[in-house]
């Protein structure tokens, strides 16, 4: 453990400052500012294609990938400047993410897990299975699949490949959890372990989650985000923006008028 | 710098060089071809060379005399490859897009596999054996009715149609697979039989598909060598009838090739660049009707009814609405849909049979004498009249596979990485490689031949030897590799990629844990069949390795005969029938073995990845 703990230099606050996004000739986020506190779980809502998960990717730098996207404006992510000269591995390895659909790779429980770890230079067994375990525990999975290890990742339910999913970000020790959409691909019961689980982590680490469930954000965000045509629109604590928000665009989201 | 990033950036510059020998590879190919035709063409004439009528070229004819006492005009033998392309077209396109109907719609669901998997064996089966199946089967057999010995147009037809029939089936299968399942529904719900939904909306809607199957049917049946060199008679004429002894483009390099004069050796290249142009104006058209056929599949529109429908707006009675009339006549001849569907069964039987004829023939005849005469493969090296044996060639053959495969995997494997997790997609540079992959994809297996004598050859003492050859191959292998590789890494889901980028992994780790072990099975069977192509090409060894089968090799640099290319020599000479049955035999079961190795070994690991239930 001491090994990640050690590399860590970012701690678990987001500050962003006039970020825009474009795609090419689409401007996919306009010139958006952001506080979010660390140890609190914060919800983006907002209809289909308003910029939500663009903007999450940009925390740990996944649109880098995307052909064509140019970011402008500033993001400190606990205090560093996640644009300027970084390494990106690193800046990923302290801010994990888990996706819309499970991906678990397609190797045994254990090789999932100590996938982040071993990326990481570590190597001795004892310190692997310290990690595994202490990842599975803390993602509830500990008594379920400690006897199934070494079977591959792809056996599972597609809710314990998603809670495998946050397992496996977890080894890497985070100080954030991005989340995109993280429960719309799995049934009610699933969904419900991992919002008790995203309940149990934010003691220890900063989350944000994109969501198309109100109720979700309701049920678990401190604070929410509403997105609008690439625009944040309001941003606040949860219970204000749901019974008293202060834009009339946010109001009408919430009550099922457009989105 | 830190180690990862040193690690990254070595990783980079090899996939990059890879990818830049893929296209000096082609460039190569291109500059070397020009650089020996155009003095041919210079001498001789464009004109004289493509539209002279004869063929006599004189061995002492070289490029300082002022005179060239020969003649060299191709149009013979453009005519001839022309006409046999046509006929092949006819018999394997129809009986191909049928058997691909058959297989789609109307096989039972259990022969299913088993029939497209003999499909694919079809396509492994060397054109040496296939030539072989002509000469001691098919021709015999036309002789009965024909003027002559039986070669001439309809034997190579034949011959060449049933070689491009599994090219036509696999792709058209594809595309009538693809058609949305509600047209056919659709049609269902109105009251069509199946056969009415089949013949109305699945295969109209795979038209572009299946014309696009046709088309690489045609490049195949183009550049073509051993097979129809061995059926053809190979006279300098024109096919004035379906058994009149004529000759084709690539049958002109191979039989001429090796005892050429400068102007001559000229000439032959000359010819392989004329082929090489019907080959690249075939790609053309393949690559705009693909691109129409993804399109198509969704409106349900050819490339070819558009070029009526422009014709039809300008209201010209031009070769092209004539042509729609006809098409549309014979549409209503066929419309009743239960002939298609008989002939796509029939089709569907006449595949199956011709398989097992081939193979059946050709085991019936050999394999009693395989076994009958152990000298023939584990013998001492002889060569008599009375005994000769292949073990040298077997010998030849493994060394080949081995080095080549050593060469080309690891150079196509890196391509494809480089293309498929590196590149940007409107980057000019991978434009440049795709291209030329896809060129050197298409260039016929005589003019590789033809490139390694020129270069490899050369630069090797002169002398064909086996290194000579196995240089060739590996650039003619290439294109399958880069090709298999990047689908079966296209086929790795990007939420892998972007879970294992998410962790903190950087591009080398990601590619080497994540995305190669999931990309695994395609890669084992992309490997396998290569093996498979070496074993069973032969044109492109008779000039670059030799083609006389000599004591057991040294080393690489001896010269020998691979096991196709000795079956050839061996049906040519007629001295030795039975050996070159037992050879056939030999060829079909190492090439059938490693057909079914590859659907074993991508099956088994793909069960492997999807995780134990």
């Amino acid at each position: 453990m001491k090994n990640i703990t050690q590399a860590n230099e970012y701690g678990g606050s987001i500050s962003v400052k006039n970020a825009n996004l474009w795609y090419g000739d689409f401007q996919a986020l306009k010139d958006i500012s952001v506080e979010i506190p660390e140890k609190q779980v914060t919800a983006f809502i907002g209809p289909s294609g308003c910029g939500k998960s663009t903007f999450l990717k940009c925390f740990n730098r996944m649109n880098d990938l995307v052909d064509g996207c140019k970011i402008e404006g500033e993001f400190y992510v606990g205090g560093t400047n996640i644009y300027g000269k970084i390494d990106v591995n690193e800046l990923r390895k302290n801010v994990g993410m888990v996706f819309q659909k499970p991906n678990p790779f397609p190797m045994s429980v254990y090789d999932n897990i100590a996938y982040g770890p071993r990326t990481f230079g570590i190597r001795k067994h004892a310190d692997l299975d310290e990690i595994v375990e202490k990842s599975l525990r803390q993602a509830a999975m500990w008594d379920e699949l400690k006897d199934r290890l070494n079977k591959s990742a792809l056996g599972l339910s597609g809710g314990q490949q998603q809670r495998l999913c946050i397992a496996r970000s977890l080894a890497a020790n985070p100080k954030i959890l991005l989340m995109d959409e993280p429960t719309s691909a799995l049934d009610p019961i699933s969904t419900g372990k991992i919002e008790e689980l995203m309940e149990e982590l934010k003691k220890d680490i900063t989350i944000v989650i994109v969501t198309h469930n109100m109720q979700q954000a309701t049920r678990i965000a401190d604070k929410t985000a509403f997105f609008l045509l690439g625009e944040l629109v309001e941003f606040g604590n949860t219970d204000d923006i749901f019974t008293s928000p202060k834009d009339e665009r946010t109001e009408r989201y919430i009550t099922g008028r457009f989105g | 710098m830190n180690k990862t990033q040193i690690k990254e950036k070595t990783g980079q510059t090899i996939f990059t060089v890879a990818a830049i020998i893929c296209v000096i590879a082609v460039a190569a190919i291109f500059v070397f071809m020009l650089i020996k035709s155009i003095p041919a063409f210079n001498k001789i004439g464009l004109f004289d060379f493509i539209f002279g009528e004869t063929w006599a070229p004189d061995r002492l004819d070289n490029y300082e005399t002022s005179n060239l006492s020969g003649s060299y005009g191709i149009l013979k033998m453009i005519v001839g490859t022309l006409a046999t392309t046509v006929g092949a077209l006819l018999i394997g396109g129809t009986l191909g897009y049928f058997t691909a109907v058959f297989l789609a719609f109307y096989c039972p669901k259990k022969l299913k596999k088993i029939f497209s998997s003999m499909v694919n064996l079809l396509a492994g089966i060397p054109s040496v054996v296939y030539g072989f199946f002509g000469i001691v089967f098919l021709l015999p057999l036309l002789a009965n009715f024909a003027p002559n010995d039986g070669s001439g147009l309809l034997a190579t037809s034949l011959i060449l149609g049933i070689m491009i029939m599994p090219t036509v089936v696999s792709l058209s299968k594809t595309s009538l697979e693809a058609v949305p399942r509600s047209y056919y529904e659709g049609a269902l719900a109105l009251g069509s039989t199946h056969s009415q939904a089949v013949f109305g909306t699945v295969t109209k809607a795979a038209k572009s598909g299946v014309t696009a199957s046709l088309v690489l049917g045609i490049g195949r049946a183009l550049g073509e060598t051993m097979a129809v060199v061995m059926v053809a008679g190979n006279s300098v004429a024109y096919p004035e009838s379906l058994f009149n002894s004529f000759r084709v483009l690539t049958a002109n390099i191979v039989l001429e090739m090796g005892y050429a004069g400068e102007v001559q050796q000229g000439a032959l290249v000359a010819t392989g660049v004329i082929l090489l142009v019907f080959v690249l104006i075939v790609n053309l058209v393949f690559g705009a009707i693909s691109k129409k056929a993804i399109k198509g599949a969704v409106e349900g529109k050819s490339i070819f009814s558009k070029i009526f429908k422009r014709n039809e707006k300008t209201k010209k009675t031009t070769f092209w609405t004539k042509c729609k009339d006809k098409i549309s006549g014979f549409k209503y001849k066929i419309k009743t849909p239960n002939i298609g569907a008989g002939a796509a069964i029939c089709a569907g039987v006449f595949a199956g049979i011709t398989l097992l004829l081939v193979i059946g023939f050709i085991f019936a005849k050999g394999a009693p004498h395989l076994f009958s005469n152990p000298h023939l493969l584990f013998g001492e090296y002889e060569f008599s009249s009375k005994k000769i044996t292949i073990l040298p060639s077997i010998i030849t053959t493994l060394m080949t596979v081995g080095l080549s495969l050593l060469i080309s995997v690891p150079i196509g494997l890196c391509t494809a990485i480089f293309l498929n997790e590196y590149a940007k997609k409107n980057n000019i540079f991978i434009k440049i490689i795709r291209g030329a992959i896809d060129l050197l994809n298409g260039v016929p297996s005589i003019v590789y031949g033809l490139f390694g004598m020129i270069t490899f050859v050369a630069l090797i003492g002169g002398k064909s030897s086996i290194l000579a050859g196995t240089l060739t191959i590996s650039i003619m292998l290439l294109p399958t590799i880069v090709r298999s590789t990047e689908e079966s890494l296209k086929s790795v889901q990007d939420g892998l990629r972007e879970g294992s980028f998410a962790l903190g992994a950087g591009k080398m780790r990601t590619i080497f844990k994540i995305v190669l072990p999931s990309a695994l099975p395609g890669i084992m069977s992309a490997i396998i069949l290569s093996m498979g192509r070496v074993i069973a090409e032969s044109a492109p060894f008779v000039y670059t390795m030799g083609s006389v089968i000599s004591a057991t090799p040294t080393g690489y640099l001896d010269g020998n005969a691979t096991l196709a290319v000795a079956l050839y020599q061996l049906a040519g000479e007629g001295w030795y029938v039975n050996e070159a049955y037992a050879t056939a035999v030999v060829l079909i079961i190492i090439v059938l073995g490693l057909n079914l190795l590859a659907q074993l070994i991508a099956g088994k690991l793909n069960k492997k990845l999807q995780g134990d239930k």
